[in-house]
């Protein structure tokens, strides 16, 4: 248990680490919230352009992490640091995100949608009162692996400058440092772990007890 | 109120054949018309056409005096209850929350929308207390049905539009949800269209039935009416070869009875006896039970006349042909 004593004598550079972690996942986690899961809506909307954009974000999500990082690093105006950071953490969010979103809302029972239509609810009505409320599921399932997603990929940029708990592991590497690595990668678990948690006690709140023996059955 | 159809004609992209072909007819107001006819001969089709659910290529729908054309879809059907066999019931909202849907959708007061759904599970036979507040889920298939006929009646449209709002319930469920909305229509009076492909359930619920065949009107007329003169083969291959005895289901004792001042006391004793607006089918069952040719027929504590084996036998020989 040598990495606790390695955590016990680095304590500062540790915290440091892990705010910087912390704070970059949930800027990340919140754009992402806000652009992906309005991309799903407007494309469950538009047929057309939703095959297109699912492969996108397919073959966006296969691109080795390290070498986004790097790419985008080079583009002016983006750099080293936590402007790249977000934008490449941003476009990994955007498969789970979006994909769930999309056939949350697409597999929603016809027969409700028809009953919904049939006693006068509009198109936007559909959406929010029946729609979105009955893809919730679905839909935080994809955020849940997004999330956990988020915190393991962060690590990697800390090739792009970003002082976070990557870079414990990526210093542990080079050092030949087993306690460094160990260290970095349990806190990394442990706030995947809590992150995940936290999101499974709001997804109580939000998705109704109705659609809940769904969920959990 | 009254819904009344012209010449309407339907046909679906890609189809060389049209769904709906020439279709006209009129629901008087009060009655529950019934679309009959095997799957796929329309009848679907045009219930959805009367709600905008669809839109027909051809002719004209008047709803009260309206063409429909005229008026924005989500508004008509907040003005239109409408039962699917599906139900749909919203599994996200309670069973309140479900009913007080197109109250909510008009805009009505919480508290005005509360008491009309507390008094319409109970019209539905349905505890409030028990009830209310259990989603979907937590019913019975007859309950749901209940629910989903609660929900199409909730803002007390005129017109209701029911797509075999029985048909996902056993046959016990469904002859007693028959049965209490046949009761509840007597009292509220509302202008139905019913679409079914079960003959008993059409000669059951409907004051007038419509029969389809391939997007074609083939019959129409009342129920007993069809069954004693079919219009041609089709017609009488979907109202079965009992058509004889299903018309007992429909006639009056008082109709087939040979009228008579007297009733012999020992078919009074032995309780061989029925009402005069019974059905003969009950008259026959009692015949069966008591083991007689005849039955003493009473209005209220007046006898007014016989009814025999005999002249059933030849009525039914006579419709039957």
């Amino acid at each position: 248990m040598n990495f606790i004593t390695f955590i016990q004598n680095n304590s500062g550079l540790v915290l440091e680490y892990t705010l910087n972690h912390v704070s970059l996942v949930l800027t990340v986690l919140v754009l992402s919230l806000g652009l992906w899961i309005f991309t799903g809506l407007i494309i469950s909307r538009y047929d057309r352009v939703a095959g297109t954009v699912i492969s996108l974000s397919n073959i966006l999500f296969c691109i080795p992490s390290v070498s986004l990082f790097g790419l985008f690093m080079t583009v002016p105006g983006l750099g080293l640091g936590r402007r790249t950071a977000v934008l490449v953490l941003v476009i990994y969010a955007m498969m789970p995100l979006v994909r769930s979103v999309y056939l949350g809302v697409k597999s929603v029972d016809a027969s409700v949608v028809e009953a919904g239509r049939g006693m006068g609810m509009t198109l936007s009505q559909i959406l929010f009162k029946i729609r979105i409320p009955m893809a919730w599921p679905m839909i935080f399932a994809g955020i849940r692996v997004s999330v956990v997603l988020i915190t393991g990929i962060a690590t990697m940029a800390t090739f792009i400058g970003e002082k976070n708990l990557g870079r414990l592991i990526h210093q542990g590497i080079t050092r030949g440092d087993a306690d460094m690595i160990i260290a970095g990668a349990i806190i990394v678990s442990l706030m995947a772990l809590v992150l995940d948690y936290l999101m499974g006690k709001v997804q109580k709140k939000v998705i109704s007890p109705g659609l809940r023996f769904k969920a959990e059955g | 109120m009254m819904i009344e159809l012209k010449k309407v004609s339907k046909t679906f992209p890609g189809s060389d054949r049209p769904s709906v072909d020439q279709v006209s007819f009129r629901v008087n107001q009060g009655n529950i018309c019934v679309l009959l006819g095997p799957s796929g001969c329309g009848k679907t089709t045009i219930l959805r056409m009367i709600n905008r659910l669809e839109e027909p290529s051809s002719g004209e729908i008047i709803v009260n005096g309206e063409n429909i054309t005229g008026v924005d879809p989500p508004i008509l059907r907040r003005s239109i209850g409408y039962v699917i066999q599906q139900i749909g019931l919203l599994p996200h909202r309670t069973i309140e929350q479900n009913i007080a849907l197109v109250p909510e959708l008009l805009g009505w007061s919480t508290s005005r929308t509360m008491k009309r759904v507390r008094e319409l599970l109970e019209m539905m036979g349905l505890n409030p207390e028990e009830v209310a507040r259990k989603y979907p889920y937590q019913l019975s298939g007859g309950q749901m049905q209940r629910v989903g006929v609660a929900r199409a009646m909730a803002a007390d449209p005129p017109i209701m539009l029911m797509d075999e709002p029985f048909g996902a319930v056993d046959p016990i469920v469904r002859i007693r949800l028959q049965d209490e909305f046949l009761s509840l229509q007597q009292r509220l009076g509302k202008t139905i269209c019913f679409v079914t492909h079960d003959i008993n359930e059409a000669i059951k619920m409907g004051d007038y039935l419509i029969i389809f065949n391939q997007g074609r009107l083939v019959q129409m007329g009342h129920p007993i009416d069809v069954l004693i003169s079919p219009a041609d083969d089709f017609v009488l291959s979907l109202i079965g070869d009992d058509r004889g005895v299903k018309i007992l289901d429909l006639t009056k004792s008082e109709a087939l009875m040979e009228p008579a001042g007297e009733i012999p006391g020992d078919l009074i004793e032995s309780g061989c006896v029925v009402q005069s607006i019974q059905p003969v089918k009950a008259a026959l069952e009692v015949m069966m039970k008591k083991n007689s040719d005849q039955v003493g027929i009473f209005r209220g504590d007046q006898a007014i006349g016989l009814l025999s084996w005999d002249r059933i036998k030849k009525h039914v020989n006579r419709v039957s042909g």
